[in-house]
């Protein structure tokens, strides 16, 4: 296998594993683990396979080019950091998958859980095998939002919710600030290439724009890595399936951002101002959330703050800008993961057999579950730095980087002190997690009899828990060589000579180790007493919570901020909303053309009309004018007169030659009026006598001010139009369209070959916007609530019914029935002749005017008719309208027919027309577009149709009870 | 049109003969629509129109082509289908309406019930 198909490999598996285990069937927990644990198996092999050229000393690149106008190319590289972490991620991840085949329970939907899982594991490889700055951001944004998936994977939870939501704002704001400071980076170094910004070190350091693109990474990075004061989200996401928190914080998630920092490390570390931003917030982690850990009740809540507490550990040693701390940072990287990951799973096992993770509860389990107990218990020496574990190196090697002075300050002098003290709560929390789980009597009244969990379940904490026994014990001859490895491709030259040997002599790290282990164990039994029963989080600091001030920002944000600009910057009512939109509108126009100086440009208007297209516009003209004023109190009258003005702008179209128009005009004049005539009856009535008969002087003025301001945008708009039309057209594609129409297009109508085939991918666009109108008038109309005085049955049918009920021989509602029975069996007859038409409009489309548009408005007023004629009921009952399968259907087939042309290597939505030979109709030409053309006439019906009920329904919508009983009330 | 030279002679005097007569008919419907006073007597008007008046132009009409391209030519049968079938809706709707309003109303000038079957005059 080539360096290339190995690395894109590595990447693409576990996205393509994740749609093929989306589409795997709810009850396939096995099917489901084989997928995720293959796909997990093949990334480390690929990994292993890679082993022996990045171990020859080169970093492997593969490249795919992405954007290459813009200079941006998928590149893939690993070296051997990378590889050290493709390890752990696809290692770690196959053991997580093997133990949450047992963990998750059947009635849990897996294929979500899988398919989620693999993505982000995809994601992360991703990151880590990122060779361009851009391309990491974009992995690192998809671990966000994977992890907010996985993490509200249990969405019934309000907690899960609740987590996920606060863990992907704070994550994917850092992702923000991350983008923003690696633009920086890319603008200093003049390219996003890693290998490249990794050799301009003293370029970037000496840059003016260094602090601030260095404060942008660390956001991103400090958010990622949960460190103080970002560190709330990590405990909110607690309420994450197990496997879920055992991958994201210990080897994936929140490894990222340390990853990004020590990838990031020789180029950017080594400033003073690197060392206070990563120091104060890696140090006070360290501290604040070792301390936090120990007096959490939750057991998975204090294995969260103690990997926020590892994590400051990590970040320390990175800041201090020594190689040694380096190597520290990823050799500890690499430990906590192991140690982390198998203390989690362990804590999943006591939840998932004894039903609850509260430690008050919990109580001498070593007696049901001794091999487990052990396994947790070695893994948590590992965490507390016991002496023959892996945890104990990279903590020594800590203490003595911790001890140097690296740059001379108050923040070196304590490092030492704090880095023991919060060893030694370390040491404490470990403790507290063994004894209270494990030791003491047997437990009462817990929700399951606890007993050992399935082997398979087991194994992975096995696994890790050796991999830490044989790391602490023999460092040498297991983790060395690829450590070294991992150090070498981030340090480069100043690879600093280190050992890892278990025993050093007797020195200051060791002293200081003794010290923590012991007051540690002390400390854990002083409180013990007191922990036994106190509430959850630590003393003084139990109302601090950075999840509440988080809501408060957030709420300030989203909500109280938005309100109070809304209150004193704007406005509910439409009337001022509309007034401010015009006068910005007037502005927006006049502005530009003051500039030019007032007037036509030397348009003059012509001498002479021709009276009949004249006559045509007065009468337009008259009806819009009159219409605009009866719109307020005679809205039947004015929507009749907007539709003779509609009709006059209909005849202009035919008068210009432009028939499709016409017909288009045409048919959407007759439908909106409809439309807008059944949804008069919704609207409030005119309110007799609101307005006392003199106006009073401000209403005047305000009349008058909206008046100016309308005949000024109208004036506008009518002067703005004839400059533009008047004006000679110049070089125009007009001509281009006329002469390919037919060539190229295989139509002779002009209109429909531009919109279905060279404009195709506008028509898109717009039928796409059409779809998304139709559903939104569709939402707001399903909410609606007409006017109190609107809801009871009109007059008319009140009468009718008044009638229907004093007549011995009528049933009630006969009268309505009845009515227009004639009328209402024509307009039945007239179903298959409109959809004859329609038919006839789309097939003449592509020669004619006519075309998917026209067609679909058609076919509508069809169905319009048959809801006049019959009533919803009866024609719900009797034909299946189902408006959305329409809509959808339209635009995958547009969609479809668009990416057919794909298959014979051509451009999305060429087009292909030919002459075809039917039986009996003789040769049709026929043309791809016409498929086009028939996903636009079908959305267009679609959305027509939806609006239609969404109006119809009114009318059969039963009021709620509450309202009905009030109106009983007043009448 | 130019080919309407090619018309033998009895057909041109029949189609216009035809064409004369339909569009008097609609004439006179219009006029009537504009001059009868009562709306109950000016929806009877346009009935010209649109039953006879549209017959015979459609009748000239494919008389005209049928000639003239020597074979029948019938598409506008189609025509006074629709036509026959859409108008009587329009009226019939608008004559309803009409009659509902009056009769609510209580207007002096409503034609006579002709059954028991019809909504009563007062309003509720």
């Amino acid at each position: 296998m080539t360096d290339d198909t190995l690395l894109i490999s590595m990447v693409v598996l576990p996205f393509v594993g994740a749609i093929i285990a989306a589409f795997l069937p709810t009850m396939a927990r096995n099917a489901e683990s084989w997928l995720a644990g293959t796909v997990a198996l093949a990334a480390l092999g690929c990994a292993f396979l890679a082993y022996p050229a990045i171990a020859a000393g080169g970093a492997l690149r593969a490249e795919i080019p992405w954007l290459a106008s813009f200079g941006l190319t998928l590149a893939f590289r690993m070296d051997g950091f990378a590889w050290l972490f493709a390890m752990l991620v696809s290692g770690i991840g196959f053991l997580v998958v093997l133990y949450a085949r047992y963990y998750m329970s059947p009635e849990d939907p897996v294929p979500r859980f899988f398919s989620f899982f693999l993505a982000f594991m995809g994601s992360m490889l991703g990151i880590v095998l990122s060779g361009n700055l851009i391309q990491l951001v974009i992995f690192w944004e998809m671990t966000s939002i994977f992890s907010f998936l996985l993490i509200g994977y249990w969405y019934h939870n309000a907690s899960a919710r609740e987590g996920a939501r606060i863990s992907l704002t704070v994550t994917a704001t850092g992702g923000m600030a991350l983008l923003g400071g690696v633009l920086l980076l890319g603008h200093i170094v003049g390219s996003y290439d890693l290998d490249e910004v990794l050799s301009s070190g003293n370029l970037i350091r000496n840059h003016p724009l260094y602090l601030p693109a260095l404060i942008l990474i660390l956001l991103g990075a400090f958010t990622k890595s949960a460190q103080f004061p970002f560190h709330f989200w990590l405990p909110n996401a607690m309420a994450a399936p197990t496997p879920v928190s055992a991958y994201l914080h210990s080897a994936t998630l929140v490894k990222a951002g340390v990853f990004l920092m020590a990838r990031l490390w020789p180029v950017m570390a080594g400033t003073p101002e690197w060392f206070w931003l990563v120091g104060v917030a890696g140090l006070s982690s360290l501290l604040i959330a070792a301390y936090f850990a120990i007096f959490q009740q939750d057991l998975k809540g204090l294995l969260a703050y103690s990997t926020i507490s590892h994590l400051g550990l990590i970040t320390t040693l990175l800041s201090l800008s020594s190689p040694l701390g380096a190597v520290a940072a990823i050799f500890h990287m690499v430990n906590h993961a192991t140690f982390k990951a198998s203390l989690f799973m362990a804590a999943g096992i006591i939840d998932h057999e004894t039903g609850t993770r509260d430690m008050r509860r919990l109580s001498g389990l070593f007696r049901f579950m001794p091999i487990t107990a052990t396994l947790a218990m070695v893994a948590s020496a590992a965490m507390a730095g016991v002496p023959l574990l892996n945890g104990f190196l990279s903590k020594e090697m800590f203490f003595a980087e911790a001890i140097e002075t690296h740059v001379p300050s108050i923040l070196d002098t304590v490092t030492p002190y704090v880095a023991v003290i919060a060893s030694l709560f370390s040491v404490t929390y470990s403790v507290r997690f063994i004894q209270a789980v494990f030791f003491g009597p047997p437990p009462v009244d817990l929700p399951r009899t606890p007993h050992e969990p399935p082997f398979w379940m087991r194994l992975p904490v096995s696994l890790l828990v050796l991999s830490c026994l044989v790391v602490g014990a023999i460092p040498g001859r297991t983790i060395e060589p690829f450590l070294r490895l991992g150090v070498t491709s981030v340090l480069g030259e100043a690879t600093p000579e280190f050992s890892l040997a278990v025993w050093h002599g007797l020195n200051v790290p060791l002293v200081m180790s003794v010290i923590a282990l012991v007051g540690g164990a002390l400390l854990s039994f002083a409180l013990k007493r007191y922990l036994a029963t106190s509430r959850d989080g630590p003393p003084f600091f139990r109302r601090v919570k950075g999840q509440r001030i988080f809501d408060r920002l957030m709420a300030l944000v989203a909500n109280d901020g938005p309100r109070f600009l809304e209150r004193y910057l704007s406005t509910r009512r439409l009337q001022p909303q509309l007034r401010l939109l015009v006068a910005a509108a007037i502005l927006a126009a006049f502005l530009p053309l003051w500039r030019q100086g007032p007037g036509l440009g030397g348009l003059t208007f012509p001498p002479v009309f021709d009276p009949i297209f004249t006559l045509v516009w007065v009468v337009g003209t008259v009806c819009a004018v009159i219409a605009a004023y009866q719109a307020k109190f005679h809205r039947l009258a004015a929507l009749a007169l907007l539709g003779g003005a509609g009709l006059s702008v209909c005849i202009s179209f035919v008068w210009l030659s432009a028939p499709d128009l016409a017909l288009t005009q045409l048919l959407v004049e007759i439908v909106t009026t409809v439309l807008i005539l059944l949804g008069l009856r919704w609207l409030p009535k005119r309110v007799e006598g609101a307005m006392p008969v003199p106006l009073s002087l401000t209403t005047r003025l305000q009349r008058l001010r909206d008046l100016i301001l309308a005949v000024l945008a109208g004036l506008g708009m009518m002067l703005l139009s004839y400059a533009v039309m008047m004006r000679p057209a110049g070089q125009t594609i007009g001509a281009y369209f006329l002469e390919r129409a037919y060539t190229e297009g295989g139509g002779t109508n002009v209109v429909n070959v531009i919109l279905v085939d060279f404009r195709g991918f506008d028509t898109l666009g717009e039928i796409t916007v059409l779809a998304i109108v139709a559903l939104t008038v569709f939402a707001l109309l399903r909410r609606f609530r007409p006017a109190p005085d609107s809801i009871p049955p009109p007059m008319q049918q009140q009468i009718q019914r008044k009638f229907d009920v004093a007549a011995p021989d009528r049933d009630d509602g006969a009268t309505l029935t009845d009515y227009l029975y004639v009328a209402s069996v024509i307009m039945q007859w007239l179903f298959p002749i409109v959809i004859v038409l329609a038919l006839y409009l789309f097939l003449r489309g592509h020669d004619l005017p006519g075309g998917g548009f026209a067609a679909g408005i058609a076919m509508t007023s069809a169905f319009i008719m048959q809801y006049m004629a019959v009533g919803t009921r009866w024609l719900e009952d009797r034909l299946r309208v189902l408006p959305l399968v329409w809509m959808g259907f339209g635009l995958l087939l547009a969609t479809a027919t668009g990416l057919g042309s794909w298959l014979f290597g051509y451009p999305f939505l060429t087009s292909h027309s030919r002459y075809l030979e039917i039986p009996l109709i003789g040769e049709v030409p026929a043309a791809t577009a016409l498929l086009f053309d028939l996903g636009v006439f079908s959305l267009v019906l679609g959305a027509t149709v939806l609006m239609l009920i969404a109006i119809a329904h009114q009318s059969i919508r039963r009021i709620g009870p509450a309202r009905a009983a009030n109106e009983a009330e007043e009448t | 049109m130019s080919e309407a030279a090619d018309l033998p002679l009895w057909a041109a005097l029949l189609v216009s003969a035809l064409v004369l007569v339909g569009a008097g008919l609609t004439l006179i419907g219009s006029y009537g629509l504009l001059r009868l006073e009562r709306f109950y007597d000016r929806i009877h008007a346009p009935t010209l129109g649109s039953s006879w008046g549209t017959g015979g132009i459609l009748v000239a009409s494919m008389l005209l082509f049928s000639v003239l391209q020597t074979r029948p030519v019938l598409h506008e049968i189609l025509i006074a289908l629709f036509v026959t079938v859409t108008t009587p809706v329009t009226l019939m709707l608008l004559a309803r309406a009409a009659l509902y309003r009056d009769r609510t109303e209580g207007n002096a000038d409503v034609p006579p019930m002709l059954s028991k079957d019809v909504p009563p005059t007062q309003n509720p």
